[in-house]
């Protein structure tokens, strides 16, 4: 009894010596990082230098003074329908890779094909889209040649629907995968039964498989919500001054006007909204999981 | 009784794999027949083609005479209880149980009173009135097994397809729900199809049992005959636990015999037709029919043997008996009434009446 006493304490301890170096990362890369943007977050700028201080004065800016909460709100806004778009866009390619692709191969060939645009780097993929909506790119030459416009459509880029359209090219493989592990978790004999007691393909796709895949529907969410709300490459290349980011606002707080606190607290702002979103969104997906 | 399903020389080709070949059989109208086979027989495979689940590779479906081939699962007169129970998780029970109710295809047909009346009572029939709120999630397997039940019956289908409905269910649930299966039958008087692995299950559960293997039909008869008569060897050694020996006839003045290996001769009944002296033939004997008795007791025609092994099964012994040397080994199920008599290493004699004795396959049935 002494032994194994002796032996399990040994145990812990070999397991902390493998804990120490996640748990560090964790500290200087996480904790770290959050406890100085929190502190610059309370100081103040004076003449282009950050000064140490304890005011609340910047928050308060984020919400009261203009373009900043107009603009959280247009990214927020941005961000919800590129999670809606890319929603729209994968849920029937995962359907088709849960449910229509029977052959391993053809899966790990699809699967792959969803995969493979993110071994190109970010910034070709929204540059291929300037050369797609642009006034000479290939869509209006397309339409010209087609007789369908006169003159080239100058509405296709620069705004925020060419934001979107991007983020959605970019960001739909998250809810594809996301929707797919889902739905590949619901048993095909639940499908046949639904068929078996008169169902039509319609009716189960309502009441059962849309229903059972929520759970997945909703993680996709959150995760290209998030990321289409920080992102700064879209609207800096086929965004156009209108459609300018709360991240390229924070981009010029800290490289062009030097307001770090300014920055830090609308990053601060964004934490905090985003986790209140993702933990709403995280009730809703609990509330929606049903075990199999 | 009219038929109410016919296969007709049904077939299902995997890649390279026969699961099914060229089957024929058919269901009467309130019957309760079971498609018996050891797994690989291609008996869920037959079951799904009749429900539509699968398409077969070649042949026919027929529902009262019609060919339902081509209709799709969802408009066929059956409904399915899953081996997984495959219920709606995200559905109560009610819901589970009124989905078919509330579907499309019997709107106008079924009122919203009428749906609450129906799934009320079936939900009475399997005793879950009081769980009708709860999610599958928070039910036992027995209780998901009723769901299941009452979701396939609700809709009044008038065939119902079981497939190992009861395979994941532990032992003394599953003696309930035969039971409760068994009932349900009697009272509603429909057409149940029932997959099992499980012969004491089929033999008790049915009117008639189809044994499958290899994707074909050994034989579709009643438990009793089936029981009594296997066709061959094969469901012989499925059904039971039988002893499949295999000789050469010989008449003589006392009668016809088999005689067996090592030279012990066990007695057929009478003079059977068809059968030749020195013709190699395959009898059956079952191992409860086999009588164990003291090496000391003088009975006609019975065999010396040496226990060699011994299993107390509760209301039963099983015996394992070597006759001789050369002699096969037989299996002998004896009443554990009778005192634990024997040990292993005992003489003993064993014997049994020749009206149990069966002739089965006669492999040679043709050359005479």
């Amino acid at each position: 009894m002494n032994t194994s006493v002796h032996t399990a304490g040994r145990d812990r301890r070999q397991l902390l010596i493998w804990l120490v170096p996640p748990l560090l990362w964790f500290i200087v890369f996480m904790v770290v990082p959050y406890c100085m943007l929190f502190y610059y977050s309370l100081g103040s700028t004076e003449y282009m230098t950050f000064k140490p201080g304890l005011s609340l004065a910047n928050l308060i800016r984020v919400f009261s003074a203009e373009p900043y909460l107009s603009v959280l709100l247009k990214s927020a806004r941005i961000g919800a329908l590129t999670a809606l778009g890319a929603t729209l866009v994968g849920y029937p390619v995962a359907f088709c890779l849960a449910f229509h692709t029977r052959t391993a191969r053809a899966k790990f060939l699809i699967y792959l094909l969803v995969i493979v645009p993110w071994w190109a780097a970010y910034l070709v993929k929204a540059y291929a889209w300037k050369t797609i909506l642009g006034t000479n790119g290939l869509l209006n030459a397309l339409l010209l040649k087609l007789h369908l416009i006169h003159e080239p459509l100058t509405l296709l880029l620069y705004n925020e629907f060419s934001v979107v359209l991007t983020l959605v090219y970019i960001f739909t493989p998250f809810a594809i995968l996301s929707i797919y592990a889902q739905l590949e978790r619901i048993p095909t004999s639940i499908v046949e039964a639904a068929g078996n007691l008169g169902a039509t393909t319609f009716e189960t796709l309502t009441r059962i498989i849309i229903p059972l895949s929520l759970p997945g529907v909703l993680a996709g969410a959150i995760i290209t919500f998030s990321l289409a709300t920080g992102d700064f490459i879209a609207p800096a290349l086929v965004g156009g001054p209108s459609a300018i980011m709360i991240s390229n606002v924070v981009i010029n707080l800290l490289g062009v006007a030097f307001d770090w606190p300014m920055a830090a607290s609308i990053g601060i702002v964004v934490i905090g909204v985003g986790t209140a979103l993702i933990s709403v969104a995280q009730y809703l997906e609990h509330r929606s999981q049903a075990r199999f | 009784m009219p038929v109410i399903i016919e296969a007709r020389r049904l077939k299902k080709q995997y890649a390279s794999f026969a699961a099914v070949k060229n089957l024929s059989f058919s269901v009467n109208e309130g019957e309760f027949l079971s498609l018996l086979g050891a797994s690989g027989s291609g008996k869920t495979t037959t079951l799904r083609m009749i429900a539509g689940l699968e398409q077969p590779s070649g042949g026919q479906v027929l529902f009262q005479g019609g060919d339902i081939t081509q209709l799709p699962a969802a408009r066929r007169n059956m409904r399915m209880v899953f081996q997984d129970f495959a219920l709606f998780p995200n559905l109560t029970v009610w819901h589970n149980v009124a989905f078919g109710l509330r579907l499309r295809i019997n709107r106008g047909r079924v009122g919203a009173e009428e749906i609450k009346q129906r799934v009320g009572r079936y939900l009475e029939t399997v005793q879950l009135s009081a769980h009708a709120d709860k999610l599958p999630q928070q039910l036992s397997g027995g209780q998901r097994q009723r769901v299941a039940l009452a979701r396939a019956l609700v809709t009044d289908p008038p065939v119902v397809l079981f497939d190992e409905p009861l395979g994941s269910l532990d032992a003394s649930m599953r003696k309930a729900m035969q039971i409760e299966l068994k009932r349900l039958h009697r009272e509603l008087r429909k057409t149940f199809i029932y997959v099992t692995h499980d012969q004491e299950e089929a033999m008790g559960l049915s009117d008639r049992v189809a044994v499958l293997q290899d994707g074909e039909l050994l034989q579709l008869a009643s438990p009793e005959e089936i029981y009594a008569q296997p066709k061959n060897e094969a469901v012989a050694r499925f059904i039971g636990t039988a002893n499949v020996l295999t000789g050469a006839v010989q008449v003589s003045e006392a009668g016809t015999a088999v005689q067996l290996p090592g030279g012990a001769r066990i007695a057929l009944k009478g003079s059977v037709a068809g059968i030749a002296p020195q013709q190699v033939v395959t009898v059956m004997i079952r191992a409860e029919q086999l009588r164990v008795l003291p090496a000391s007791a003088a009975v006609e025609g019975a065999l010396s043997a040496r226990v060699a092994e011994r299993l107390f099964l509760g209301d039963k012994i099983r015996y394992e008996l070597d006759l001789g040397e050369k002699g096969p080994r037989l299996t002998a199920l004896d009443s554990a009434g009778g005192g634990g008599r024997f040990a292993v290493g005992d003489a003993v004699q064993v014997c049994a009446d020749s009206s149990h004795v069966h002739l089965i396959g006669r492999p040679d049935a043709d050359a005479l």
